[in-house]
């Protein structure tokens, strides 16, 4: 096994992210525009199709919808393509004994670097019509939520790269699975629509919480303290149980991808 | 020594309709390599010769630690380096200067040692200005000299080979096994996987035969590949 130490782990998922989204985009300022562009059209065609057709009850539906649709585009799209980081980097595994859980938390990363990238785009569109002013206390709220997004994705990506180790055909069923869930998390729409006897159920849902920190950010330039604690606490159970099953796992992964 | 396993995938539908098959799958009963045993003492060369399919490529995966034996234990001192398939951690789209540093950080170096050794790296594989070309415009050889070079150039203790020698011109072959050479004058293990029986004989001083599996010959190289290729 080659021997790694922190910093050499932490320079390579650097590498292995900046390469791949410059491979992506070959340094093309369109390939960004392309990838954040695909995002404003999804709140674009929900805006027409809830607020002009279905007449959605709420002022600020734009920046409600772009504040939740950027940061679950990075978890959604972090966890599908993580879920193929082991089998599309069989060579790797196979022929470098590479540490495998550093490619899930690459793509993981890359798609945070996205976000990143989108910011300001993100903080325009939210600042602009000037309900809600940008506050300097975003300065440390949205860092922190990418860092509390960011544990609790990469166990789901871990996880999902394992699972599609073993059981191949998993990529397909989480692409389905992420749709099911967008609908079933208060994303389009406000939790307070959802019927009462329902809400309760709702409010269990972890990403809703995550979710829901975003757009308290964005609107209300405030730290939702409560639904973060929420988010913190699924992150910190499900690595728990990620990393137990990784040990449990990760030593056969050379041979099954 | 462990359990071969079989090729056969298995999907949601097998997993959840099917358990039975899903958990005989994995293995099928046949060891893909069953007591092996050898030392290889620093500075020394070690070669395997063997037909195809008979275990050699599976013995440097387990020395590498990327393939887990089933039973018995392997113990390796120092830094190891591999080349078993060339240009499994290429990266097509990015120029090969890229593709030198996400390599080398692959190959666990540091970037600042990547930095330090690029220019013997890029002067190593004579690929000139190409190096700022996409890899995918590479020609196989060229592919083949870029590898060579960043895995002569990572620091190394023992150095895993698997049938890279084969590739790239005949004067670029020899200035590789003169680089194998070097590196073992400065103690450095070899252990080669090879079918070239002359670069074997060159840069080896013991080895061992494999067939199905199994060490059928042992002792040292210019013996072993003499009863090899027979009388």
């Amino acid at each position: 096994m080659i021997e790694r130490s922190p910093w050499q782990l932490l320079e390579f998922l650097y590498l292995l992210a900046r390469m791949e989204l410059k491979a992506r985009y070959k340094g093309r300022f369109l390939g960004y525009l392309g990838a954040v562009g695909l995002i404003f059209a999804l709140a674009f065609v929900f805006w027409i199709a809830f607020k002009v057709i279905m007449g959605i009850d709420l002022p600020n539906y734009s920046v409600y919808l772009v504040a939740g649709l950027f940061p679950w585009a990075w978890m959604s799209m972090g966890v599908v393509s993580a879920s193929r980081s082991f089998v599309a980097n069989a060579g790797l595994i196979k022929e470098m004994g590479l540490a495998h859980a550093i490619l899930p938390l690459s793509n993981v990363v890359q798609e945070m670097m996205h976000f990143a990238l989108a910011l300001p785009l993100i903080v325009a569109w939210v600042a602009i019509p000037g309900d809600y002013p940008p506050a300097w206390s975003w300065l440390w709220q949205i860092p922190l939520l990418m860092a509390l997004q960011l544990v609790f994705v990469y166990p789901l990506a871990l996880a999902a790269a394992l699972a599609n180790a073993y059981v191949r055909d998993i990529e397909y069923w989480l692409g389905i699975g992420f749709v099911l869930l967008f609908f079933a998390t208060p994303m389009v729409y406000p939790v307070s629509m959802v019927p009462e006897g329902l809400a309760r159920y709702f409010e269990l849902n972890p990403f809703h919480a995550l979710m829901e920190c975003w757009r308290t950010v964005f609107i209300e330039s405030r730290f939702d303290a409560t639904h973060a604690a929420y988010a913190a606490t699924f992150a910190a159970v499900e690595g728990i149980v990620v990393w137990l099953l990784y040990r449990r796992l990760a030593p056969r992964v050379g041979e099954v991808v | 020594m462990w359990k071969s396993y079989s090729g056969k995938r298995v999907g949601l539908k097998t997993l959840l309709l099917r358990p039975e098959v899903a958990r005989t799958s994995r293995y099928a009963r046949r060891w893909a390599l069953q007591g092996v045993s050898f030392k290889v003492s620093r500075g020394q060369g070690f070669g395997v010769l063997g037909a195809n399919g008979m275990g050699k490529t599976t013995l440097l995966s387990v020395l590498l630690g990327i393939v887990l034996p089933e039973r018995g234990s392997v113990s390796i001192q120092g830094r190891v380096a591999s080349l078993l398939e060339l240009g499994a951690g290429f990266h097509p789209e990015l120029s090969g200067r890229d593709n030198v540093f996400l390599y080398g950080s692959i190959l666990g170096m540091r970037l600042h040692e990547v930095e330090e050794r690029y220019r013997a790296i890029v002067e190593f594989s004579e690929l000139g200005d190409a190096v700022e070309e996409p890899l995918r415009t590479y020609s196989n050889g060229m592919v083949t000299r870029l590898g060579f070079s960043l895995i002569a150039h990572a620091p190394a203790d023992v150095f895993l080979i698997d049938e890279v020698l084969a590739v790239g011109d005949a004067r670029f072959q020899e200035k590789c096994r003169r680089h194998l050479q070097e590196f073992r004058r400065r103690n450095g293990t070899l252990v080669i996987v090879s079918h070239d029986m002359k670069a074997l004989a060159e840069v080896c001083d013991e080895g061992i035969r494999l067939e199905m599996g199994e060490v059928t010959d042992a002792g040292p190289i210019g013996d072993i590949i003499g009863r090899y290729q027979g009388p």
